[in-house]
This record gives C-alpha cells, structure tokens and sequence, in this order.
C-alpha cells in the first residue's frame, strides 16, 4: 500500500497545463482505486464527523440573528453584526479576553514542560514497583472533583491556613491569599500543576515505549552519558508527541478552566481573575443571551482556531513534524 | 446502528431546517378565549370548594426536579392518591435538582419542554415571554377559580402586578402566602451572651456592641465570621442588611434598582445613600476587628467550623442551618447554645422583608392547543391553589399519613416521621409517601406553611408577622429590546458593586472615594440603566393606570 | 497474529537486562538517582496528602470533619455513610448504569479513533490534510447546546446509552495523539506485510494494533476516564433518575445544596444538606474503580518494547 509514491503519480504539470480538473480527478481515481480499504476506514468516523459536529454548528447563525428562548432554534431575524460590534466595544470584554490570555499562557508555559520533565525522572527509575508506585500516586490529583480541588486551596491558603502559618512562622504578616488580585495567577496555575502534571505524563511514557534500545546502545558505543542519551536520544525519539500536545495545547490556550476559576474568584480578584468564559457565564446566568454568547463564541473558536495553524506550520517548519 | 442513524440525520436537518421557519405564535386575542376545542375532560361547574375531578382519565407530562433526599418513587401514595380523586396521572420527567434550571432552559429553547414546568421562581419566567413559548396564563384566570380568590382575600394584587410583563400580562403562576415567611437572620451564641451579661440584639447597632463585649471578653476571637458568601460574597449578610436600610436587596439576592416611596421613584440600588451607611457599618465591624474579614470569600464549611471551635459566636443562619448545622456543630461543646435571633432592626424599621410570592409554575403555550387544556388549568388550579389541593400535596391522606385532632387540626401519624417531628417512626412522609414534596406543596395560610415548624421557629415567625411587610415595589416591565439592553449592562454594574462593596467594606478603599465610585457605575451606564427602568416604569404605570 | 507473535516473543527481553546492568555508573549519574528519588518522593507526598485525607475524612465523624481536626487518619470512626449510601438501591442502579456507559462509549471511541487515525497517519494518502482538517476544525467550532439536543432528540436517542457513546464518539486530542504514535512506528513491518499479501484491514489488526498496546491501553485509559466521570450528556438526554448514571446521582447529593442555597428565599423542604462526610465519601466511592482497573492497563505501557522487532 505505501510502495508507489511520487513515481507514478501526478506528473502533468510539466507536460500540458490544460486540464487540471481532469488531472486531479484522475489521480483522486487512481487514489481511490489503490487506498480504498484505508479511506473506507475513515466513513464512519466522518460520518460522525458531519452528524454530530458539523450540522449542530449550523445554530451559529444565531450569532448574528436575534435567539429568543424558546423560539425558533436559528433565531427570529438577521441582525447583522450587531453582537459583535457590542462585544468589541465592550470594556469589560477585553479585560476578560486580557485575562484568559495571561492565565492561559501561563497555564502553557508551566502545564506544557513539567510533564514531559516528570515523564523523563520517571523514566530514570530503575525499580518497576516503584515507579509504578509514583507513577499510580501522581494520577490521583487528576481524579479530584474541582469543587474538592478548590476547597482545599482555600482551606490552605485561609488566614490560618498552612500557608499564612508559614508566614508567620518566617516573621510575615498574614496575606489574605484569595483577596489578593496579584496573588490569583500564581494560586491557579500552582493549583493546576498540581492537578494536571502527573496525568500529563502517561502520554510521554507510552510514547518513551517506542523508543528503539538499539539507539541507546549506540550512543552508549559513541560515549554519551545519560544526560547525552536523553538529550540524543530520548527526547527526538518522544517528539512527535511533544509537538502533537505543544500544538494542541495551543490552540487550547483560550479554553482555561472555567469551573477552578468560577470556585476560586471573588469580586475583589476579578481585575486578574475573570476570564471570558466566566464573564459569559455571568452574563449568561443573568440574561440568558445566546446571541452574543455565541458571537463570542466564534471569536474566541477563530482565535483558536489561527492559533494552532500558526503553532502547526511553525513546527512543520522548524522541526519538521506536524499535525498534519 | 450507523445507517439507521444516517437516516435519522437527515430527518434531522430536515427538521432543523424547518425550524427555521416557524416564527414566534401569532397572538389573536379574540381566538384565546374560545375554549370550546379545549374541553375534553374538564369539569363544568368548577368552583371554590369543588373537589376537581376530570371527567375522563388525563395525564399531563410534568417537569419534575428530583430531590436527592426523597427521590422520585413510581409507588409512591401521593400519585396514587392524586389520580383517584382528580383522574389525572402526571408523567414526570425527572432532573436532577443540582440542575434543574439549565435543563428547563434548554428544554423550553429546544421547544421541548412538557406541559407543566413548576419551581420556577418570579423572574425566572421573563426571558422566555417575548418568544411566546409560556403561556400568558392571566388570560385564563377565569378557569381558576382559587387562584383568583386568594389573590383577592389575601389581597395580592400589588404582588402579583409586579410579574406583569409589558403587555400587563402575567406568566408565571406563582406560589401565594397569605402571611410573609422570612426565613434568614442570624445565629448568636446564646451562652456566650448570658455569661457576658447581654441582652440578645434588637437593632443592627445592639449588634455592633454585643460583638464589641465579646471581643473584650475574647481578644483573641473575631466575634463574627459569616458563611453563605460563595459564589456570591456576602450573600445573606449583605441582604438582611440591606433589606433592614429599606432597599430592595443586596448578596445574593442581588438587585440593581430599589423603590424610594417618599419620591416616588427607583435608584440604582449600590449607589444609594442607605447603601453606603450599611457598608459604613460593616467596616467599622472589620476595622475594630469585629467581623472576620474572610467572611466574604471563604466556603460555608471554614465558616462553620470557626462557629465549632468557638473561634466565633455569630453566624448567618436559616431554621434548618441551627437545627441541621451549628447544634451538631458544637455537640462537643456541652455548654454551647445557639439560637437564630428575629432580624435584627436597622432605620427602615421593624418590617418583615419577605416576599409573598413563591416560586411556582409555567405552563408552556403549547398546552392551549391540548384538548384537555381547560380539565388541565382546573387540575393546576385545584392542586395548587385549593386549600383541599394543598393541605393534600402538604399532609397526605388523613387515616393514612395524618390523623386529626377534635378541632380538626391535622397531625402527623404515629407512624410516620417528617423533619424528626415523629423520631423513630418507621416511615417518611417524603420519601416513602412522596408528600411535602418541594414541587407540589408550596405557599398557603400560615398554618400550612408552618405547621411543621419547631416552637422555637415559630416564635420567630410570631415576631416576624408583626412587624410591618416590605412597600412592594411598582411593576417596570421592559420589551424584549429593553431587556437585552439592560441585561447587557447588568452584569458589569453588578460586578463593580459587589468589588467595590467589599473593598469599602474590608477598608481597602476610602469613603472618601465615594463619589470617584459613583462616577466609575456612571461609566458603566448606570444612568441609561437607570432611564430605561424609569421610562418602563412609566409605560407601565400610564398604561394600566 | 502469528506472524507477529513469533516475531515478537524472541527480542521481548534480551535488550532490556542490557541497558539495565550492563554499564557501570558514574558519579554525577549516582546523585542524580538519589535527587530523582527525593523529587519523586516529594511528588508522592504532596499528591497522596490530600487523598489519604478524603479517605480519613469518609471514615471520620462529622463533627470532627466540621473541626478541622481530620488530617491522616479518620476520627471518631465510622462506616454509617458508605451504609447509608450502599443501601440506597437507586445508587446500586446508578453505578451498574456507569459501568455499562463507560464500557459501551469506550468501546465505540476505541474502534472509531483507531480507525480514524490510522488513515491520518498515512502520509502519503491523497486528501489527508482535509481529513485532519476536518477534526481539527472542531475542536474549536461547536454547535450549540440547544442544537445539539435537538439533533440527539430528533434522531431518537434519548434514553438510551448511544446519546452518551455516540455524540463523543472521538475525541479529537485522542485522535491526533493516536494519530502522531502511529506515525512514529516503523513502516518496514507493514511493508513487508503488505508483500506477505496482507490487505489494509489485516495490517492494521494484525500487525499495527498488537505493537501499539501502549498507545491504545492509554486510549482506553483516557475515555473510560472521561466517560465514568462524565455527567453533562447524561444528565441532557436521559428524563428517567434509573438511567442516570452514578455521576448525576452524586452531582445532585453534593451539588444540590450550594445551587439551592443560592436562591436565597425556598422551600424548607429542600434545603438539602450535603454532608462532609458525604461528599468524602461519594469521591471515595467513585474514584476507587478506576484506581483498582489502572494497575492493569499499565502493564501494558511497560511492555511495549517489541520494536526490537524490526531490526532483528
């Protein structure tokens, strides 16, 4: 299946420009003819594809037509962009869009890395029991209800709490943690660390499986140390992955964690801590407007959406592996 | 499975596709009254008094919010009974209660909500008036015969004129109190007060030296650390109070305008002269180190156990939080009493804020065109608004879940236990009956409402009836257009308030800035919010005189 | 099958004994054992507190909970809260409905994922880009919920465990991850199946599939995860309490009191009150199973090492 390749393939573009239509139908024929099996691989799930995520979509129109509860699904009549201009022209809305931004950059620069260093201590384990044993332990945090994620931040980070107790103990004056709206940023992304590092390395060490002992070998032959076989070995071998879930976690950049944030804020940290989703929800919870919900709604999948295309050809570029 | 599904889908578009096209119902009111088509299974002389019976079985799908403590049960008496004496079998479909409003919303968006949509509270029926998809159920008050006739005896006529929409319509049929039932207050340590010699505190300024003795007696203690502050900060503490200063309400029962009676017409609620006295007030709680500072933003539970170690005397509190909570809290503290004190006084004076208007149902439009619609608002009609419906939906069946004393005074059965009334008693009035169910049993005289209140509640109940109810507030019903303006600005006014209310309150902003505060709400159009309640408020009043 | 078995088992162990004893140490390798085994023991302190907490707190009295006086081990001990909820038979049906969800939409992801990023990582197949495209694209424009259910509604799933397998079919994150692990195996194996005569179907069952056991053991790991926690689908499409899932049930014990309390003025008969205990006890309680099933699906990450395959 993978043996023909560019040799028998296109071609026609330096014989006659002339047909290209029939060109391409052609090789699409060809194509068809030798990769059938593969493509009818992909029917179901394209299937699924266009049912359960592409025709829902089709209710975005409300955007930019008046949704009234309860009638008509696709809204009443066009609007235009009148949502969209009341966004933009929104202050509180780029304060929020501000917000998400730095939180979740934030979240990128510490949620991304820890992982793939967790991954790599893990790997460096020599005793199975043990490193299961990490392995089991670090996964719990992920387990956690947020609501019991939240609580316990609180409970630590209260006047009394651990924290302040430390404080105290280091001649400070207690800080109101969870008052504070310069301390949010730290409080979230610490507590998402926590949450999400030790889930986020199944992916490396599955991947670490893959790597061939062959090369360590090699690079033992060539005199590298450890700290070369990782460096020549270990993290080109886990890559793909690496670059996979970088690109990924781009574009997930805007979606930070709703339900922590709605726990953890107050209105005296509103200045850092709201973000856009929490600002819809508010406004939603207060006014059920789809409308300009879903007018962010797009704004916010557009920004997504440029931003792991951006992040897919730098690496296709730089590094050469790629989403696609 | 996959092919079926295919076929489906394109079902499907179709019909999203046709969606599209149906456009908000048409209203004729000529043709809203011909009931003629609607009839099948309605009773003819129906009246007060009447024990509703259809004249044919019916049943009527129902939205049911299912409560984790007495989960729906198919066998339950209150069904069985139901359908024998009224003919009529409710179809619930079960929500969870945890969220019970977001499935309703999504339901009636969908254009798939069931017939009868209770626990809806007043206000929560507006977003979907201007849709058309809840019926205007004030066009149909002539097929309620009780529901009329407590609006008149109990004299709910303000009440009600507050839930007209802008076509003087109302929605919602809420549920009606013939006396105010407020529940929320304080909880005080009563032990700590007798050993300090106190007086338990009548006005908000007994309070503050109450808290002031016990900080003498306990440096070390803030005497006052509240709960109920997530997700809103100060959610009952910042109500009562404002209610005490004679605004329509602060905390969680956030609202933007208030009603000034002496001048006759609304202000912007956090931008009043009495709202800023009250946050006054709260600071010089914190300052002097009265109030816990963390009462605003930390979770029920750190408040809690702050009351448990007695690292703390005073508390937010309902009937069930003393009861359910703080006693149990403190049992290992054998000297501890607590008890919820009358809310205590501030300068609007002894008044009983509470609503009269509970939450109730909506029907969805769709129901007109039932031809069981006229048995099904009679059915509606009799359940919830007859004294025979609710002492039922409350009590039960007498001889089975209830007995009645010689004055005819209903009592539970000796075999049956409802909020440990009967402890010991091997059955549950909800949970095994499925009566004082939270969806059905609702509202009514005073007797109902607090017959299975503790002596100790109903004593605070005795000092609430007297004091003065609140000026119900002039209806101010706004258009569609209106509303998704307002809603608009709403949620950033809202916002800074609730900033800046805490940031007076916790000393971190200066009264001095009052007005640089003012100047920051007017920058989040508060005066064009503050115009369009007025020119609604107009409207209304101009045109239903 | 047998092809690659026999393949298989010969190179499974030699290389590793290998790496393991056969090089001596240096220093500078040796403290970083010992570092690595201190941060690794940090790791598990920080992250097991707080569950070994959750674990003494179900077993605690309430009142000591409400004192902040449970750390490590329970107080005042009792067993009354998992009785109270273990004798509710609505949690028993509830938490036979998770199992069977969870299996059943784990089973469907599984299959429809592979399939999908099998066929994505073949990169010299025509239309691929627009195959991606198509996935990615959604995870960043959705539907709406209210045209979501009504799709759900109008193709009569309602009620029934396909409105919970069936609409979160794929998750795109898993595809791609999928996606990028296949790419990074050999493609000599496949090619000299595809000269053995094998067609597509047979190199992905047969050849594909049994070296990627790491890859779809974490799958199976990351949707059964999600769907066992899940709430939200559940709780949209199915109207009757003996088809909710345990999640729903739970969501509505531990989440029903904050929602109702919010409202300010209600009903006395529903304040509810979600104990401390209660909520311990519920995470304990649906948290355990997948803890218990992890052991086993982790076997399978470490013996994932039969690339040797190739070049031997």
């Amino acid at each position: 299946m993978s043996a023909p390749t560019t040799a028998t393939s296109p071609a026609p573009d330096t014989t006659t420009p002339a047909p290209p239509v029939r060109a391409r139908s052609q090789s699409w024929r060809r194509a068809l003819r030798r990769d059938w099996q593969l493509y009818s691989l992909a029917i179901l799930p394209l299937l699924f594809f266009l049912i359960f995520r592409y025709l829902p979509m089709l209710g975005n129109v409300i955007a930019f037509r008046r949704f009234q509860p309860g009638g008509s699904i696709f809204g009443e009549y066009w609007v235009g962009l009148r949502y969209v201009k009341m966004f933009l022209n929104d202050p509180t809305f780029w304060n929020v869009f501000n917000n998400t931004l730095i939180l979740g950059g934030l979240t990128l620069l510490f949620c991304f890395p820890l992982p793939i260093i967790l991954a790599l201590l893990l790997n460096e384990v020599r005793t199975r029991r043990l490193k299961q044993f990490v392995q089991s332990v670090s996964y719990l945090p992920h387990f956690l209800s947020i609501v019991i994620v939240a609580a316990m931040v609180m409970q630590l980070l209260s006047m009394d709490g651990t924290v302040n107790q430390l404080v105290k103990a280091g001649d400070g004056e207690a800080i109101p943690f969870l008052q504070r709206p310069e301390w949010f940023r730290t409080i979230y992304v610490s507590s998402e660390v926590w949450q999400t590092v030790g889930w986020g390395t199944i992916l490396y060490l599955a991947a670490l499986t893959t790597i061939d002992e062959d090369l360590y070998e090699a690079a033992r032959i060539d005199g590298a140390n450890r700290w070369r076989q990782t460096w020549h070995v270990t993290l080109p071998g886990i890559r793909p992955t690496m670059v996979t879930l970088l690109i990924l976690n781009i574009g997930a950049f805007m979606a930070v964690g709703f339900e922590k944030i709605l726990l953890l804020y107050n209105p005296l940290t509103y200045p850092t801590a709201d973000v856009i989703s929490t600002y819809l929800f508010r406004m939603g919870f207060a006014s059920s407007n789809f409308s300009y919900a879903a007018a962010i709604g797009l704004f916010e999948a557009l920004i997504g959406l440029i931003l792991v295309m951006s992040a897919n050809l730098i690496a296709r570029r730089t590094v050469g592996t790629s989403l696609w | 499975m996959f092919r079926r599904s295919w076929r489906h889908a394109a079902a499907a578009t179709a019909a999203l596709l046709a969606l599209t096209s149906i456009t908000a119902c048409s209203d004729d009111p000529a043709e809203s009254q011909d009931l003629s088509e609607n009839r099948a299974g309605a009773m003819d002389g129906y009246a007060v008094g009447t024990q509703f019976k259809a004249t044919e079985p019916v049943s009527f799908p129902i939205l049911y919010n299912n409560h984790p403590n007495y989960p729906l049960k198919n066998d339950w008496l209150f069904w069985s009974e139901l359908k024998s004496r009224t003919n009529v079998t409710l179809e619930p479909v079960a929500v969870p209660l945890s969220d019970y409003e977001q499935k309703r919303s999504l339901l009636i968006g969908a254009g798939d909500a069931p017939l009868l949509l209770p626990k809806t509270y007043p206000s929560q029926e507006e977003p979907y008036v201007s849709s058309g998809a809840i019926l205007p159920v004030s066009d149909y008050l002539n097929l309620m015969p009780n529901l009329s006739d407590k609006i008149e005896k109990w004299n709910l006529g303000p009440e009600i004129d507050t839930r007209r929409q802008d076509d003087g319509k109302f929605y919602l049929l809420p549920g009606l109190h013939e006396k105010a039932w407020h529940d929320y207050s304080l909880a005080v340590r009563t032990d700590i007060l007798e050993e300090l010699n106190l007086e338990v505190p009548k006005t908000w300024d007994d309070l503050y030296l109450v808290l002031k003795a016990m900080k003498a007696a306990y440096p070390d203690v803030y005497p006052f650390s509240d709960r109920f502050s997530q997700p809103n900060p100060g959610g009952n503490l910042l109500n009562i109070l404002a209610f005490s200063y004679g605004l329509q309400g602060a905390g969680w029962n956030f609202q933007h305008t208030s009603w000034n009676a002496q001048a006759q017409k609304f202000e912007y609620t956090g931008a009043t002269e009495q709202y800023k006295q009250m946050l006054q007030y709260l600071n010089k709680l914190v300052s002097e180190k009265l109030l816990d500072p963390e009462s605003f933003t930390q979770t029920d539970d750190k408040a809690r156990q702050k009351l448990a170690n007695s690292q703390s005397f005073v508390i937010s509190a309902n009937a069930q939080a003393v009861v359910n909570d703080y006693r149990p809290d403190l049992s290992r503290n054998p000297d501890a009493k607590i008890a919820k004190i009358p809310l205590p006084i501030g300068p609007a004076g002894e008044i009983n804020p509470a609503d009269r208007l509970e939450n109730g149902l909506m029907i969805s439009s769709k129901a007109r065109d039932s031809k069981n619609f006229v048995a099904m608002m009679q059915f509606v009609d009799w359940l919830f608004y007859s004294d025979e419906g609710q002492e039922f939906a409350k009590w039960g069946v007498e001889g089975q879940t209830f007995v009645r004393d010689a004055a005819g005074k209903p009592t539970l059965a000796p075999d049956v236990d409802i909020i440990g009334l009967n402890p010991g008693a091997p059955k549950h009035l909800q949970k095994d009956f499925g009566f004082y169910n939270g969806v059905f049993a609702y509202g009514g005289k005073p007797e109902l409402v607090q017959a299975f209140f503790s002596e100790e509640e109903q004593q605070f109940q005795e000092v609430m009836n007297a004091r003065a109810p609140r000026v119900v507030p002039p209806p101010h019903p706004f258009t569609d257009e209106e509303r998704e303006q307002v809603s608009l600005w709403a949620t950033p006014l809202r916002d800074h308030v609730y900033q800046a209310t805490l940031q007076f309150i916790l000393g971190q902003r200066d009264f001095a800035q009052w007005d640089a505060y003012l100047a920051e709400l007017k920058s989040k159009n508060m005066d064009s919010y503050m115009e369009t309640v007025t020119k609604a408020y107009e409207r209304f009043r101009d045109k239903n005189n | 099958m047998v092809t690659v078995e026999a393949a298989e088992r010969p190179t499974e162990t030699p290389p590793r004994p290998r790496r393991r004893r056969g090089i001596q140490e240096t220093r500078g390798y040796r403290v970083f054992q010992v570092a690595n085994g201190i941060i690794l023991t940090l790791v598990v302190i920080v992250t097991l507190y707080p569950f070994v907490n959750i674990v003494a707190r179900s077993m605690s009295d309430e009142a000591y909970i409400i004192a902040g006086q449970v750390n490590l081990v329970p107080r005042g001990f009792t067993v009354d809260t998992y009785q109270l909820l273990m004798s509710d038979s609505l949690f028993w049906t509830n938490y036979r409905n998770t199992v069977f969800y969870t299996v059943t939409a784990t089973v469907v992801s599984i299959v429809m994922t592979t399939c999908y990023a099998y066929v994505l990582s073949k990169k010299q197949l025509k239309g691929r880009g627009a195959l991606v495209g198509i996935a990615v694209f959604t995870m960043f424009f959705s539907g709406g919920l209210i045209p979501n259910y009504v799709l759900v509604t109008s193709l009569g799933l309602k009620n029934s465990v396909w409105a919970i397998a069936l609409p979160n079919a794929i998750n795109v994150f898993n595809l791609l991850v999928m996606k990028a692990f296949f790419e990074s195996l050999p493609v000599e194996l496949e090619e000299a199946a595809a000269v053995d005569g094998l067609n597509t179907y047979g190199i992905l069952l047969r050849i594909v599939l049994p070296l990627s056991k790491a890859i779809v053991a974490t799958m199976v790991l990351f949707y059964a995860v999600a769907f066992w926690n899940s709430w939200f689908a559940a709780f949209l499409y199915m109207d009757r309490q003996e088809l909710w899932p345990v999640t729903v049930y739970l969501r509505n014990l531990i989440a029903g009191a904050t929602g109702a309390e919010n409202v300010g003025a209600i009903a006395a008969a529903d304040e509810v009150q979600a104990e401390a205990t209660l909520k311990a006890v519920t995470i304990v309680l649906t948290t355990l199973p997948i803890l218990l099933v992890y052991p086993f699906v982790q076997r399978y990450f470490v013996r994932g090492i039969m690339l040797g395959a190739v070049k031997g």
